[in-house]
C-alpha cells in the first residue's frame, strides 16, 4: 500500500503562510493498493486537489474506479466532495462506505450537503458518475479494491467516527481519525484493532494544554496517540487532524513531542503532512 | 469609512503557498463606517480570522454587535459562520441579512449546523442572533449606515449590496454572471445554453443589468466577481460567474471610482491573479475608463469617505 496526504488539517480549512509546510486543507488520504486500486479516506478540501490529479489518469476518460471510506459526515470529512473532478464524468464508477444506519440514511445527510440552498449542483444526482452510497457494518470485515477492511466506531464528541483497518498482503494500515476516548484512555478495545498495525494514523488534534479545557470535544491530543501506538505496539504513528490554529511550528512541536514519548521503543513517528507519501 | 478583505476566494478554500499573497479563504468583507459596529458582507472561511480580532474589542466581553449581510447563502459564503467566536459568547448581538425564500431563513443556516455536520447547534450559539429577510431591491438602515440592494445573475439567485456611510459608498456585487447569455435562478442548468434568448428573457436580463448599474451608480469602490477568464466563461456561462471584462464594463456603466477584483477562481495562483490585474488595468485604460482597478487579496484595507 502506498499511502498518501492531500488534507491534514481539522475542523475547517486554514490557508495562510502559517500553514505551508504542513498543509492547510482538510482530512483526505489516498491508497494506492499493490494491483493498482484506489481507496481514498475522506473527503475534506484536500479531495479537490487529489481529483485534479486523478483526471490525468483513468478518471479523465471515464473509466475510473475507486472506493471512498468516510469515517463520519463533519464537514471537514465532506466538503471536498462537490469539487472532485471525477464525479463530473461519466463512466467513472465509485462506491463509498460510511457510517449510517442504512445506505438511505447516508445518503440522505450527503444530499444535504447538495441542497439548493447551499450548493450550484442542488443534488447528488447530478453526478455523471456512477456513485454508490453504502452503509458499514461495523465489526464485519469487507472487500474494496483488493483490500479487506474493518471498520471500528469510536467515541467522538457528541457523535461517533469510523476508524477503519486495511489490510493487503499481510500489511496492515489503520486510520483513527476524531476519536475521543473516555477520559482521554484509549480502551483496550480500540488498542485491539490498532494492534500489529504497520502504520497507525491517529488524531493529534491537540496539544495536552488545549486539549485540557476542549475534552467534550472528541478529539485525541498527542500524548493519548502515543499511548495508543505504544499499548498496540504499531510500527509508525502517523500524526494527523492538526488544530485550524495551528501553526507549522506548532506542529513541529507535536511532532518532537510525539518522538520524546515514544524515545525508548520502535515506534516511528512520520507527521502527515499534505504531498507526502509512505510506502506500507 | 474602511472596507478590509478578509476571504477573497469563490468556491472553497484554497491553503498552499500558490495563494500565499492573495489568500485561500473564501468570501468575506468588512465594512466599517466611522465609529459604527462592523458590517460584514459574507460569511466564508474569512470571516473566522476577523472574528478572533473582534473578541479583542466589545465582542470578547459580549458587548459586541454586528451585521452580516449574505449575498447567498452557497457553502463559500456561509461555511466560516460556525467558527466566528463572537456567537459563542453571550451577550453579543448579530444580525444576519439574507434573501427572503420560502423556508424561515434561520431554518437555513441551522442546517449547517445540523448535528450529522457540527457538533453545534445554532441554537447553543450563545449569543443573540437574529435573521432578517432582505427581498430583491430592498433598502434599510445600519445604525447610520444605509444599506441598498439589487438581484443578480447567480443560481439560487445572489443579492448585491450597496453600503453609505461618511459620505462614501462600497458596492459589493459577487456572485454575478454577466447579463447576456442566460438567466440564472432557481432551476438546475446542467450544461451552457445553445440557441437564441428570447426577447422576454433578454428584456429581464436587461432590466437585471440596469439594477446593478444604477447600484453601483458613482460608487468609490466596486467590488466585482471576475471569477473566470474569457475562455472558462465560454466553457461555464452557466456556473454564475463574471470575467474581467463584464466589471469594467459595469463600473464604466455605473460611474464607479474604483474597481476590485474579487471572488477568484480556487485553482487561480498568485502570479495568474497578478497577470489578471494587469491586463484588467490595461483593458480598463484602453476602453477610456477613468477609475482606478485592484485586485481583492486578504489584508487589503480601503478607506472611503471620511475615516
Ligand atoms: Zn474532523
Ligand atoms: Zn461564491
Ligand atoms: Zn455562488
Amino acid at each position: 500500500m502506498k499511502v498518501r496526504f492531500w488534507g491534514v488539517r481539522g475542523s475547517i480549512p486554514a490557508p495562510g503562510p502559517e500553514t505551508n509546510r504542513y498543509g492547510g486543507n482538510t482530512s483526505c488520504v489516498s491508497i494506492t493498493t499493490a494491483t493498482g486500486g484506489l481507496v481514498i479516506i475522506d473527503m475534506g478540501t484536500g479531495l479537490m486537489h487529489l481529483g485534479a490529479t486523478l483526471m490525468a489518469s483513468a478518471f479523465g476518460k471515464g473509466a475510473g474506479r475507486a472506493a471512498i471510506l468516510l469515517s463520519h459526515t463533519h464537514w471537514d470529512h465532506i466538503q471536498g466532495l462537490g469539487f472532485f473532478p471525477p464525479v463530473f464524468v461519466p463512466g467513472n464508477e465509485i462506491t463509498l462506505w460510511g457510517p449510517g444506519g442504512s445506505d438511505h440514511v447516508l445518503e440522505g445527510i450527503l444530499e444535504g450537503q447538495m441542497d439548493p440552498n447551499f450548493s450550484p449542483l442542488q443534488t447528488l444526482k447530478n453526478f455523471s458518475a456512477s456513485f454508490e452510497i453504502r452503509a458499514v457494518q461495523v465489526g464485519v470485515p469487507f472487500e474494496v479494491q483488493g483490500l479487506t477492511v474493518t471498520a471500528r466506531l469510536h467515541p467522538h464528541g457528541g457523535t461517533s467516527a469510523l476508524a477503519f483497518r486495511l489490510e493487503e498482503a499481510g500489511r496492515v494500515f489503520v486510520y483513527a481519525s476524531d476519536v475521543g476516548y473516555a477520559d482521554g484512555v484509549p480502551d483496550a478495545e480500540s488498542i485491539a484493532f490498532y494492534r500489529g498495525a504497520d502504520v497507525l494514523l491517529h488524531d493529534t488534534t491537540y496539544k495536552p494544554e488545549d486539549q485540557a479545557t476542549r475534552r467534550n470535544r472528541g478529539f485525541s491530543a498527542y500524548d493519548e496517540a502515543c499511548a495508543a501506538a505504544r499499548a498496540a505496539g504499531v510500527g509508525r504513528l502517523v500524526t494527523f487532524h492538526y488544530d485550524q490554529d495551528y501553526t507549522d511550528d506548532d506542529v513541529d512541536g507535536i511532532v518532537a513531542s510525539c518522538r520524546a514519548l515514544l524515545a525508548g521503543t520502535a515506534i516511528e513517528v512520520v507527521p502527515a503532512r499534505e504531498g507526502d507519501e509512505l510506502a506500507i | 469609512m474602511v472596507i478590509r478583505f478578509w476571504g477573497v476566494r469563490g468556491s472553497i478554500p484554497v491553503p498552499g503557498r500558490a495563494t500565499n499573497r492573495y489568500g485561500g479563504n473564501t468570501s468575506c468583507v468588512e465594512v466599517r463606517p466611522k465609529g459604527e459596529p462592523p458590517i460584514i458582507i459574507d460569511a466564508g472561511t474569512g470571516i473566522r480570522k476577523l472574528g478572533k480580532l473582534l473578541l479583542e474589542e466589545s465582542f470578547g466581553d459580549g458587548r459586541g454587535k454586528a451585521s452580516i449581510l449574505i449575498s447567498h447563502t452557497h457553502w463559500d459564503h456561509v461555511q466560516g459562520l460556525p467558527f466566528f467566536s463572537p456567537l459563542y459568547r453571550a451577550g453579543n448581538e448579530v444580525h444576519v441579512f439574507a434573501r427572503e425564500r420560502d423556508v424561515h431563513l434561520e431554518a437555513v443556516f441551522s442546517q449547517q449546523h445540523d448535528a450529522p455536520y457540527f457538533p453545534v447547534p445554532l441554537s447553543a450559539m450563545h449569543a443573540t442572533m437574529q435573521f432578517h429577510g432582505v427581498s430583491e431591491g430592498a433598502s434599510f438602515d445600519i445604525g447610520r449606515a444605509k444599506v441598498t440592494s439589487a438581484r443578480l445573475n447567480h443560481p439560487s439567485v445572489a443579492i448585491a449590496y450597496r453600503v453609505d456611510a461618511d459620505g462614501a459608498s462600497v458596492v459589493y456585487c459577487s456572485d454575478t454572471a454577466p447579463f447576456s447569455d442566460m438567466i440564472l435562478a432557481h432551476e438546475f442548468v446542467e450544461r451552457p445554453p445553445s440557441g437564441i434568448l428570447p426577447l422576454a428573457l433578454l428584456e429581464e436580463l436587461a432590466e437585471m443589468r440596469a439594477g446593478v448599474v444604477a447600484l453601483a451608480k458613482n460608487a468609490d469602490l466596486l467590488i466585482y466577481d471576475t471569477q473566470f477568464t474569457p475562455e472558462e466563461y465560454k466553457k461555464q456561462p452557466h456556473w454564475g460567474h463574471s470575467r474581467p471584462d463584464d466589471a469594467i464594463e459595469i463600473a464604466m456603466a455605473a460611474g464607479a471610482k474604483r474597481l476590485c477584483l474579487y471572488h477568484h477562481a480556487p485553482m487561480r495562483s498568485d502570479d495568474a491573479n497578478d497577470a489578471i490585474l494587469a491586463g484588467t488595468r490595461a483593458a480598463a485604460q484602453a476602453a477610456g475608463a477613468r477609475f482606478e482597478v485592484m485586485s481583492a487579496y486578504e489584508g487589503l484595507e480601503v478607506t472611503v469617505g471620511d475615516a
